[in-house]
């Protein structure tokens, strides 16, 4: 987890992600946020993201993105 | 106009396209290395209004330095039309694709003037785009052959316009081996390219960039064993290494000398630090039938049974460049971690383990980025060898004065003119140690600033007894009422250590009196490398507050002969 919270921090660096309920609804990350996002897990993990799971409910927190990594065989 | 003088901050670039670029802004912000980036994406979809309006928000970003990155299909419609069959005739909407091509490149050299420097990348099409390849390059109509016109459309109306690089779009493209463009990014938010296409458009333009700001490599140290050839060959015997042919090895390593050859020829020094008998290895090299690389292609070694690192240090003292400079190829992980760790700011990178992937890694480094090639590149080992010729009479007479009156020195000052602004700007760019105020402008930049009201500019051509040393001074005047402060004091290191620098400031001196100048100041700037001129200066200075040039301290050497050229301006005419 804390590695998931390295690359978000990465992005958007100084945002407090843990126990934050929805990103983008906090104004955490934006669209773009969001983009950057699936680059950086798709290179960390070596995963594919679909075009319909680019979308913001799959990131909006960390269980989300553990969910849908866990989805792709990757556990944290 | 906005230039890219300021050395320490970072610099200023907007990003301006027709589709997102905010993560290239990212990546180019992103990494320690030089320079530092600071980016603003303009919203897309806007590149004629931002380069046609010099007062469209975008420009409240000042920047110094901007990026035009745009699809062909987008910006151009007729591209579009023709890539998608939506036409009558192909013949009208090839030419007037070729028209919105030299529209757009109009509209850049319309916003050109406003920043230092711009980045264009070359029109290219996503690999997926198939279009009919028996048509695609067919003259008038084919889809292939109208970009590569539009493109040379670009290269064409560029030339003119120094601060405009046009970048190699597709080489990048070619050479990532993966998509350049992500459909699944451009449809979620109007993001063309992939990812590890923004990272290599990144390392790219900052490869440029560190071109262009003289930070490029200069030096290629070689190991010898295994380096350049396969094999011991103090163990194993010269003629029991591998290299040429017919060993599918040894064309490994013969084809690896010749893109270090190719590198030579350009401009780059070789130079050699191997353990080893220094005879018998230099005997290989100038006598084994398949060296590609022979004694003379080498400006300097030091082979002998030393530490690599102390070695190193010795060539960059006896070259008189910063290991900075340097890149260091050695196939031995142990020397490679060592110089690593005990020289850090000399680039070691890893070789590949593949003999037959040595020359494609090494013609594929970006480090070697350079703003200009001109004829200093190509005789530059010439020039060193000299410089060798030059020391070893030294070494025999052991009299520093007589050696100077011995070497003839001659300095041939002129005003800037057109046909050496290259070259200067070349020198002003990339030299640290003998550099008064570090002031970096490109070409277009320093000959606007040298043709304004009170600015004067002049180069030096200094040559001796062995050779020509080319353009390897330069200096410049600002006036005031009665005062004149030498704004840039530039010497190539090739020269340092001969006085030279003692007759360029004689010239400059006279030329400021000359023009009524009862003062004469020299503010250095405190640059981390400049210790040389900063030196040189505070010896000339009337009083330790510095600044001010002491005319009682100041003088032509008599070992020097001074010739002043056409001071003239260039006429416009």
């Amino acid at each position: 987890m804390d590695e998931l919270i390295a690359i978000l921090n990465e992005i958007r660096p100084g945002q407090k992600f843990s126990g934050a309920e929805n990103f983008f609804d906090q104004g955490m990350l934006d669209s773009l946020d969001l983009t950057a996002l699936v680059a950086a897990l798709e290179s960390r993990y070596e995963v594919f993201m679909d075009v319909d799971e680019i979308v913001a409910d799959n990131f909006c927190n960390l269980a989300a993105i553990k969910t849908l990594l866990a989805r792709k065989g990757v556990n944290l | 106009m906005s230039d890219l003088q300021n050395e320490t901050g970072a610099r200023r670039v907007l990003l301006v396209g027709d589709t997102t670029l905010d993560p290239l802004g990212r990546l180019l912000e992103r990494g320690q290395e030089t320079p530092q980036l600071r980016t603003s994406a303009a919203p897309y979809g806007q590149v004629y209004q931002i380069l046609l309006d010099e007062n469209h928000p975008a420009w409240s970003f000042r920047p110094e330095i901007l990026t035009v990155w745009t699809a062909p299909d987008l910006t151009l419609p007729s591209v579009g039309k023709l890539l998608r069959f939506e036409f009558e005739s192909a013949v009208a909407v090839y030419d007037a694709a070729l028209r919105e091509a030299e529209q757009f490149a109009d509209a850049v050299l319309r916003a050109a003037p406003r920043v230092g420097l711009v980045f264009v990348p070359t029109w290219i099409l996503p690999n997926h785009e198939r279009w009919i390849q028996t048509l695609t390059w067919r003259k008038d109509i084919g889809l292939a052959n109208l970009l590569a016109k539009a493109n040379l459309i670009l290269a064409e109306k560029f030339a003119a316009q120094q601060n405009i690089v046009l970048l190699d779009a597709g080489y990048w493209q070619a050479s990532l081996g993966r998509p350049a463009h992500d459909p699944r990014m451009y449809a979620v938010a109007k993001i063309l390219y992939s990812q590890s296409f923004f990272e290599k458009a990144a390392a790219e333009m900052k490869a440029v960039l560190r071109g262009s700001l003289g930070q490029g490599k200069k030096v290629i140290v070689c190991d010898l064993d295994n380096t350049l050839w396969r094999g011991v060959a103090g163990d194993d015997g010269a003629d029991n290494i591998k290299l040429g042919a017919p060993d599918p090895v040894g064309e490994c390593f013969h084809a690896f000398q010749t893109v270090l050859k190719g590198m030579r020829s350009r401009g780059i020094l070789l130079a050699i630090c191997s353990k080893n008998d220094e005879t018998f290895a230099l005997s290989v090299i100038d006598e084994h039938p398949a060296m590609v690389l022979r004694k003379s292609d080498f400006v300097a070694w030091r082979i002998n049974w030393k530490d690599k690192a102390e070695n190193l240090l010795a060539l960059g003292e006896e070259l008189n460049l910063g290991l900075d400079s340097f890149v260091f190829l050695d196939d031995s992980p142990q020397e490679r971690d060592q110089i690593r760790r005990v020289l850090p700011q000399v680039y070691t990178p890893d070789l590949p383990k593949s003999p037959s992937d040595l020359a494609p890694f090494l013609a594929s480094l970006s480090c070697f980025e350079t703003a200009s090639l001109g004829e200093e590149d190509f005789e530059r080992t010439a020039m060193y060898q000299a410089e060798r010729g030059r020391k070893e009479v030294i070494d025999l007479s052991g009299d520093v004065e007589n050696w100077l009156a011995s070497l003839q020195i001659k300095v041939h000052a002129a005003r800037l003119r057109r046909e050496s602004l290259a070259r200067a700007a070349q020198l002003l760019n990339k030299t640290n140690q003998f550099n008064l105020s570090l002031r970096r402008l490109d070409e277009k930049s320093f000959w606007d600033w040298a043709e304004g009201s009170g600015n004067a500019a002049y180069t030096f051509h200094v040559s001796d007894r062995f050779g020509d040393f080319g353009l390897t001074g330069l200096a410049s005047l600002s006036f005031a009422d009665t005062e004149a402060q030498i704004v840039d004091f530039v010497m190539s290191c090739r020269v340092m250590g001969k006085k030279v620098e003692e007759a360029l400031l004689g010239f400059v001196l006279a030329q400021a009196r000359a023009a009524g100048a009862d003062r004469v100041l020299a503010p250095p700037v405190d640059g981390p490398r400049n210790g040389p001129a900063k030196d040189f200066f505070a010896a000339k200075f009337l009083n330790d507050e510095g600044a001010v040039i002491d005319p009682a301290r100041v003088g032509i050497p008599s070992q020097i002969s001074l010739r002043e050229e056409s001071l003239e301006p260039e006429s416009v005419f």
